[in-house]
């Protein structure tokens, strides 16, 4: 299972020295690309056109079909569309934080994708602290949120800003200690490790995913990614009916793009995450890793478009509530749960 | 104290005899206040001195049990203002009495009644913003509909219609700005919720002060859709003129109920009598309006609450669709419907009338399941419950003082609907219930509002049971009326109906000609809009929405 990093496969492809650095830096970068292009595709794809089809089959309607086959040259319409809106910037905004948001929440999602195994050997980077770097990184998009809603000179988002961190830091902790207790199971961070340790036959042809393992995790971590990514019932920070954008009111055009595409990176992040720790990453008959790791990661965005057509959204002081009274409360018992079995099993 | 209580609750009914009430107990209650008086259409009149409101009302309250402000009608004659309380029981709203306060022409002004009834406040201010009239001890006489630098008062008789009215926008400065009524409180911010934002439901401003995320102070501004609708309808013909307008206030698929609310208080006016069958048409094609109207109260008050447009929104639009179609058929129109008439309807059943029976047959057997489906996903839902049980409550006593009516009354256990207590149409033959919930909060309104679709359904069928079974020669959809409608002169009447949001209420006063020389709307969403304060206060931004949603107003009509 264990195979090479991109960089250097990519070295060997183009038949140059992979002991070089600056071929690595080159290999590298070439391999970055890659993989940011894959994501973003997938986030074209997700956001102008299957979150509308997904939506319209939740409430019966038809959504987009009138260019292109299944209306999919809506995507480039789109994309045409939100990038010649003026680019409107309102007075009094706090001006280098106001336009760095944008870039900080859309960028900081796609840093995490570099440790991710997708399969076929694609995966930029393996280092020992892989999980926690994937992390680290998710969960600095709540930096973006903040700066887009101190910085917006706007009361709404201002409010918005506010319950981004609220609920970030309600949720942050129980999804790391979950996280954590897939460690314990996996004894490593590195990612590559956690995927191969899910290989093994659990009973049967059931393969020792850590969603069957330990399902209360799983279903903790589909919890807690829900209020990570931001959508019902814990669209709070946005909430359109009750704060209008939330810490996005003041943006458009460009701007509002890269916002938009930053949370679509998230939630396909979350998605790549879950399928990592708790979906035997890109294991699966048949198909080749990487078409697997897709189907896994557009399973997870279909449970969040799902979750935001039926359930109703709770609010800020209930959300709270659930985080520090309710979440945490039952990861720590998990974590702990999870080290004794480990600990016994292990002994 | 103990003492008076019981000898106060004897005397609640002053003047209640077997058949209605007798005005000369209530005047002797009075006593020397009354200086004259007149009889309405509806009730009889007391005059009283402008000085003695707040003492006769509630005297009127405490005493004789009339704890029901439904209006306030204000308007100028040739010699003298004149403000008339339109008051009733919450219990038994045939028992009404009108408090007519004359005030001099060259210095119009009376005693508030806002001390006595909570709700007397709006209507007041927008007695004083349209005719005129200052009411002192008012505790905040502002202009309510127009904006604050509007120069005179459109329904007073000197009002010039072509004097330029400036409203630049420095003196209609940004309350941004200002910021005043954080300067006390460093912990609180100002927020203008609308008028354009996604939960208000139309161009509703909420000046809002924030705690935090919780509401430390709260004051709907209306009056962005103001249309001079009152006015539109002074200037038409009794009988074909105004009727098109009353589509126009509730204009969220209420459209009958509306027209009801005008031929009732016209009918009344000019003793026109309605003939059976076409009673039963109207009192069909009304309840499918109410089952539109609150079918779409609930997809918006889902739409406030889950948060985006959900199945939920979806699911109800879906089923209201049926009904307009059903109402398209029957009117030629999906939302202006323009349906009835003075003495009528317009025109008879859409032929074949079977096949129409039969399509209404097939909604209401549909109907059960797809509420069925609306519980699964609503009203049973555990989050939605979390943010609707015990959000938004008002109580009883609240809801008489602000004279909220329909579904807000009835979600706080207040058995009050016209269409039982003061029957009109068809209702009092038919077979159904009226929903009442004791919580009083945005659940229980929510809950009011299904199940009144199911009794909206029964109605309807046991209309269409009367409909195919009425003989062929007996189908008169239109009474006799005279082409052109001359009421009596100075007759006067308010007459109400139960549209879909509550009390609607018409008062008309004719001067003999063709138009009727007042013309005043008692909306049910303008005094329901006043419980919000009541209802959100201290607590968070999204369970105002909620209460704003679960109040279902429609700013057509709040405005009018």
């Amino acid at each position: 299972m264990q195979s090479a990093p991109l960089p250097e496969t990519l070295a060997n492809l183009l038949r140059l020295d992979p002991n070089s650095t600056v071929v690595m830096i080159v290999t590298s970068l070439i391999g970055a690309a890659l993989i940011g292009t894959l994501m973003m595709t997938n986030t074209a794809l997700a956001g102008p056109w299957a979150k509308r089809k997904i939506t319209a089959a939740f409430t019966d309607r038809i959504a987009v079909d009138r260019i292109g086959p299944y209306g999919l040259f809506i995507i480039v319409a789109d994309a045409v569309r939100l990038l010649s809106k003026e680019l409107i910037v309102p007075e009094g905004v706090d001006r280098p934080a106001w336009d760095l948001a944008p870039l900080v929440i859309a960028s900081t999602a796609l840093l995490g994708f570099a440790v991710i195994p997708m399969g076929n050997g694609i995966q930029l980077a393996d280092p020992e602290v892989g999980l926690a770097y994937v992390f680290a990184t998710a969960s600095m998009a709540s930096v973006g949120l903040v700066m887009a809603g101190y910085a917006s000179n706007n009361k709404y988002s201002f409010l918005g800003g506010l319950r981004a961190v609220a609920q970030n830091l309600a949720y942050e902790i129980p999804l790391i200690l979950t996280g954590a207790s897939v460690v314990i199971f996996a004894g490593s961070l590195q990612m590559s490790e956690i995927v191969a340790a899910q290989q093994q036959s659990l009973i049967g042809p059931l393969p020792s995913w850590y969603a069957f393992v330990n399902p209360f995790a799983f279903v903790l971590f589909m919890i807690a990614n829900l209020a990570e990514v931001g959508r019902n019932p814990f669209d709070i920070p946005e909430a359109p009916t009750e704060i209008v954008a939330g810490y996005q009111t003041e943006y458009s055009s460009v701007y509002f793009v890269l916002i938009y595409l930053g949370e679509f990176i998230h939630i396909f992040l979350g998605g790549a995450i879950i399928a990592t720790i708790f979906l035997g990453g890109p294991a699966g008959p048949v198909l080749p890793g990487i078409v697997w790791f897709l189907i896994k990661i557009w399973g997870v965005f279909l449970f969040t478009q799902w979750a935001r057509s039926a359930v109703p959204r709770v609010r800020i002081d209930q959300l709270i509530e659930i985080g520090w009274k309710g979440m945490l409360v039952l990861s720590l018992a998990n974590l702990l749960l999870t080290a004794v079995i480990v600990g016994v099993t292990v002994q | 104290m103990s003492l008076e209580k019981p000898s106060r609750d004897t005397a609640l009914d002053v003047g209640v005899t077997e058949d209605g009430l007798d005005y000369d107990a209530l005047a002797d209650l009075l006593g020397g206040h009354v200086l004259d008086r007149e009889q309405h259409v509806n009730a009889e009149g007391f005059v009283i001195r402008p000085d003695e409101v707040q003492e006769v009302l509630s005297t009127l309250k405490e005493e004789a049990g009339f704890d029901h402000c439904s209006c306030v009608t204000a308007q100028e004659y040739d010699d003298r203002y004149e403000s008339i309380y339109h008051l009733r029981k919450y219990n038994d709203p045939t028992q009404e009495l009108s408090i007519i306060v004359p005030s001099p022409k060259d210095d119009p002004h009376n005693e508030s009644a806002a001390r006595v009834y909570d709700t007397a406040d709006w209507h007041e201010r927008e007695a004083y913003d349209l005719v005129g009239i200052d009411y002192d001890d008012h505790p905040d006489l502002r202009r309510i509909l127009l904006p604050e630098t509007w120069q005179g008062h459109p329904l007073s008789q000197d009002y010039n219609q072509d004097q330029p009215q400036i409203v630049s926008l420095r003196e209609h400065a940004n309350p941004l700005d200002e910021d005043k009524r954080s300067e006390d409180d460093p912990d609180t911010m100002f927020v203008n919720i609308g008028p354009h934002h996604p939960a208000t439901h139309g161009v509703l401003h909420v000046e809002t002060v924030l705690d935090g995320e919780q509401i430390a102070d709260i004051e709907p501004d209306i009056g962005y859709l103001h249309r001079c609708e009152e006015q539109m309808c002074q200037q038409g013909t009794y009988r074909h003129q105004i009727m098109p307008y009353p589509d126009r206030w509730d204009y969220i698929s209420a459209g009958i109920l509306n027209e009801w609310a005008y031929a009732r208080a016209a009918e009344d006016l000019a003793d026109i009598e309605v003939p059976e069958y076409a009673q039963v048409i109207r009192t069909m094609s009304a309840e499918m309006c109410r089952i539109a109207s609150h079918e779409l109260a609930l997809a918006t008050f889902a739409l406030d609450v889950f948060g985006d447009f959900t199945a939920v929104f979806q699911y109800g639009i879906r089923d209201r669709e049926i009904v307009q179609n059903l109402l398209e058929d029957l009117t030629g129109q999906r939302l202006m419907f323009n349906y009835l008439r003075l003495g009528g309807v317009a025109w008879d059943l859409p032929e074949p009338r079977e096949e129409y029976f039969e399509k209404i047959r097939d909604f209401l057997d549909d109907l059960p399941h797809k509420l069925e489906e609306i519980h699964d996903l609503v009203t049973g839902n555990e989050i939605f419950q979390m943010r609707c049980v015990d959000t938004g409550v008002l109580s009883k006593d609240q809801v008489k003082q602000y004279g909220a009516t329909g579904p807000v009354a009835r979600g706080s256990g207040v058995d009050y609907d016209l269409r039982r207590d003061d029957p009109y149409g068809y209702y009092d033959e038919l077979d159904w219930n009226v929903v009442t919930e004791e919580g009083g909060d945005n659940f229980s309104r929510v809950l009011v509002r299904l199940r009144e679709v199911e009794e909206s359904a029964r109605i309807i069928e046991q209309c269409v049971d009367l409909l195919e079974q009425w003989p062929e020669d007996d189908r008169e959809i239109q009474a006799n009326v005279p082409r052109t409608l001359r009421p009596e002169p100075d007759k006067e009447i308010y007459r109400s109906v139960e549209g879909a949001k509550g009390e609607l209420g018409i008062y008309i006063r004719s001067d003999g000609t063709d138009k009727p020389a007042r013309f005043k709307i008692r909306s049910p969403c303008f005094s329901n809009l006043q419980t919000l304060p009541e209802m959100s206060q201290g607590e968070y931004i999204p369970d105002m929405i909620a209460s704003l949603g679960s109040l279902d107003i429609v700013l057509g009509e709040v405005d009018r």
